[in-house]
């Protein structure tokens, strides 16, 4: 009883709060040149109000903009927010950076960092992937090396979006090559905008550039940026991802001409029948497939996340990525066979040809980004089913014996 | 469509998982598959016991008036048993067909033998053709009395009581006929799974009793609740599949290793996770809008038809080829799965005239 009143109060205190405050914020706006969405001034604002007013991180404790909520009432806060459309609640759930920091970085970083991350006013970018660390991501060979009260950085990192405007990269670095693998990683804060470090954007199979190539060559980075200790940078990279995870919408990208599809039947049928195909037989049978796996994986999902309503975990969920795989493959594969030569075709004149040929090319940002499927399968197979792992010849020696190749 | 309380299904289904780890144990269901009737009479009393032979039946007839939830969870228990057995032909689509029709008289006098067991009921409804549909009906009344052809027809050589669709000048009629009768001639299909059981029957002139109601929409329904508790049946074999072989990848060693851990084995069984979990959903997914009665209830018993289907014979297909020379062998359970496989993808329609049947309900 006294809990339920207290939550009635908390709930009351929030709508009040936000009666009094929001009053919305104007249309997010994609920065140029792929630099992801820029946090307008009015936003900012917006943030250093909730973050004053404690509602930010209500998870944590008071010392770090926090109230030292449980969970669930932490939830009705974000339940208000999210009632009125307010963005800034919950960042003790989603915050990546701020999260990470909080876990393991130092008294002055964090002192000097958390506030601004909670309010974005610092931009962040991920410094994890090497040309030669894809899916083997411990393999990394970019190398920090103490010098004085800093470490000096030598290497390139791949795949990373926003490193333009960053202002800091969460970078790991091979700092003891005599130790094995994962034991001799490092995790820093690595600042960006100074001389020694080079970013040149990828040009995409898509042609597009979403993401950055990163060139560090003598790069500085403060003893104070190190999180937890040195070779404990494995540890601080697994809760990090784990929060990305956690919060990774599904990132695939529709169609790009920008010519509107069917929003009153499936999109796919209403592009066969546009095509004038919609009585092929044969077609009719992958128009029904595709559809189906979408349809599953929705169902797939709705049903996971009873099952975690219920407090039991379920299987299902680590499938999605691999599902969205097919899904996005095989959707861009009916839609060429719709058009069939059509799909020779681009540019503004032939938009399904266009955005036809896109999903074909972008369907592997979901294939091999953020882990390929192989891996999505070793995963499943060693984490859900239970197999055991293959026997990995590079895990316990130490790291400068290991053979790279490319 | 009737619902039990979700408490009551789960204690249902538990209770029938622990009979059929009891009875229809692998050697249960060889023994079993190689009767003539093909069903252990024991067993199928003790399930009347435990009101599955009624399950679908109205309580006024001794049945637990329960609906495609319980049916559709039942059915996942069967199907990871291999459960040999006439609850399909008698408990499902001689229920429905039954209660979809509009004859009192009839339900009265055969509901309750066929809740209680007793009763052996199945449903004649495609010729040769095998297509489970209206024109697939090769049996012509003529005043009450049939001729022609029923074939795929579900345990007929065992049923006490033959429901006949039947051409009846410009319409259709569901006819009531003693499998004794003068003029009815059954003969038992050779089954490639041989846990299933079917006749093919000739009509000529055989004396039948015309029961009242419209016969091809209660046909359709008995269809449609017949293909949720298939999709059970295959969602529930398909997990059957996997764990047994994702035990023996684990077991298996070669090489020096357990074979789950090579890529090879481990990524095919990601794979049929995908597959099987998929059609756990999807059978459910029908079970519910079928019970809602919901608008979109076609498209979703079609989805699970064919997506059931496809994952249960990819499963044991799969199953086969991952286990290697073992599941080659007669006496090695796997191809006892893949038969049942094979048989659910065909019965009340194949699995392509089920996308067509999906993308038409999706208005294309």
């Amino acid at each position: 009883m006294a809990d339920a009143m207290t939550e009635d109060a908390l709930r009351e205190e929030v709508r009040a709060w936000l009666a009094a405050n929001w009053q919305g914020l104007p249309k997010p706006q994609p920065g140029a040149g792929g630099a992801g969405w820029t946090v307008s001034p009015e936003q900012k604002a917006w943030l250093a109000k909730v973050v004053e007013a404690r509602w930010a991180a209500p998870r944590w404790p008071e010392a770090w903009f926090g109230r030292g909520l449980p969970d669930a009432q932490a939830r009705i806060i974000e339940r208000e927010f999210a009632a009125v459309g307010a963005p800034g609640s919950g960042q003790d759930r989603t915050n990546l950076w701020a999260n990470t920091l909080l876990a393991g970085g130092t008294e002055g970083l964090k002192q000097k960092l958390i506030g601004p991350l909670l309010r974005q006013e610092v931009a962040m970018c991920l410094l994890y992937s090497e040309p030669g660390a894809g899916s083997d991501l411990a393999g990394i060979r970019t190398k920090a090396e103490k010098a004085g009260d800093h470490y000096v950085v030598q290497g390139s990192k791949v795949w990373t979006s926003g490193a333009a405007t960053a202002d800091y990269g969460m970078l790991i670095a091979r700092t003891d090559w005599d130790a094995s693998k994962h034991a001799g990683i490092s995790f820093f804060f690595l600042p960006m905008k100074q001389p020694g470090v080079e970013v040149r954007p990828l040009r995409q199979i898509t042609d597009e550039s979403h993401f950055n190539e990163v060139f560090i060559t003598d790069a500085i980075v403060p003893e104070e940026n190190l999180l937890k200790g040195l070779g404990e940078g494995w540890g601080v990279l697994q809760t990090a991802l784990a929060y990305e995870r956690s919060v990774m919408g599904e990132g695939a990208r529709g169609p790009r001409s920008g010519v509107a599809e069917s929003k009153t039947e499936e999109p796919m049928i209403a592009l066969a029948r546009e095509a004038g195909r919609l009585g092929d037989p044969l077609l009719r049978q992958d128009l029904a497939q595709v559809i189906a796996y979408r349809r599953l994986n929705a169902l797939n999902t709705a049903r996971a996340k009873a099952d975690l309503a219920q407090g039991t975990s379920s299987p299902v969920m680590s499938l999605g990525k691999l599902a969205m795989s097919r899904i996005l493959h095989e959707e861009a594969r009916v839609r060429t066979a719709i058009l069939g030569a059509g799909s020779l075709l681009e540019g503004p004149d032939h938009p399904r040809a266009e955005d036809a040929n896109f999903l074909t090319l972008n369907a592997y940002f979901t294939s091999i980004g953020g882990g390929t499927d192989q891996i999505q399968r070793n995963i499943i197979g060693e984490r859900v089913l239970g197999l055991p792992k293959e026997p990995e010849v590079d895990r316990d020696i130490p790291f400068r014996e290991v053979k790279s190749g490319r | 469509m009737a619902t039990l309380l979700a408490e009551e299904r789960t204690a249902l289904q538990d209770a029938v998982i622990r009979l059929l780890a009891d009875r229809s144990a692998e050697a249960d269901v060889r023994r079993t598959m190689e009767t003539l009737e093909g069903y252990d009479p024991a067993l199928w009393a003790q399930l009347a016991d435990m009101g599955v032979t009624g399950l679908l039946v109205e309580e006024a007839f001794g049945g637990a008036g329960a609906g495609p939830l319980e049916l559709e969870a039942v059915m996942e228990a069967a199907g990871a048993a291999l459960l040999c057995s006439p609850l399909l032909a008698s408990g499902v689509l001689a229920v429905l067909l039954l209660q979809g029709l509009d004859d009192a008289e009839a339900r009265g006098r055969l509901l309750p033998g066929i809740a209680a067991g007793t009763t052996l009921a199945t449903v004649a409804l495609t010729g040769d053709s095998g297509t489970w549909t209206e024109d697939g009906v090769a049996v012509t009344a003529s005043s009450d009395n049939l001729s022609g052809i029923a074939s795929y027809v579900l345990h007929a050589q065992n049923a006490h009581v033959l429901l006949v669709l039947a051409r009846d000048g410009d319409g259709m009629a569901v006819f009531e006929v003693d499998p004794n009768a003068a003029g009815v001639a059954i003969s038992a299909l050779p089954t490639f799974d041989h846990t299933l059981r079917m006749g093919r029957i000739v009509f000529d002139g055989a004396p039948g009793r015309r029961l009242a109601g419209a016969a091809w929409p209660a046909a359709r329904a008995a269809i449609d609740l017949a293909l949720v508790g298939l999709a059970g049946e295959q969602a529930g074999g398909s997990r059957r599949v996997l764990d047994f072989t994702i035990d023996y990848a684990k077991s298996r060693f070669q090489f020096g290793r357990a074979i789950g851990s090579f890529q090879a084995i481990k990524h095919m069984a990601a794979d049929l996770l995908l597959e099987t979990e998929s059609a756990i959903s999807a059978a459910r997914n029908a079970a519910a809008r079928l019970a809602e009665g919901a608008p979109d209830a076609d498209a979703a018993v079609s989805l699970a038809a064919f997506a059931c289907a496809d994952a249960f014979v990819k499963t044991t297909a799969d199953a086969v080829q991952m286990h290697g020379g073992i599941a080659f062998t007669w006496t090695h359970p796997a191809h006892l799965y893949l038969r049942r496989a094979r048989a659910d993808a065909q019965l009340f329609g194949s699995p392509a005239v089920h996308r067509e049947r999906y993308l038409k309900a999706l208005g294309a």
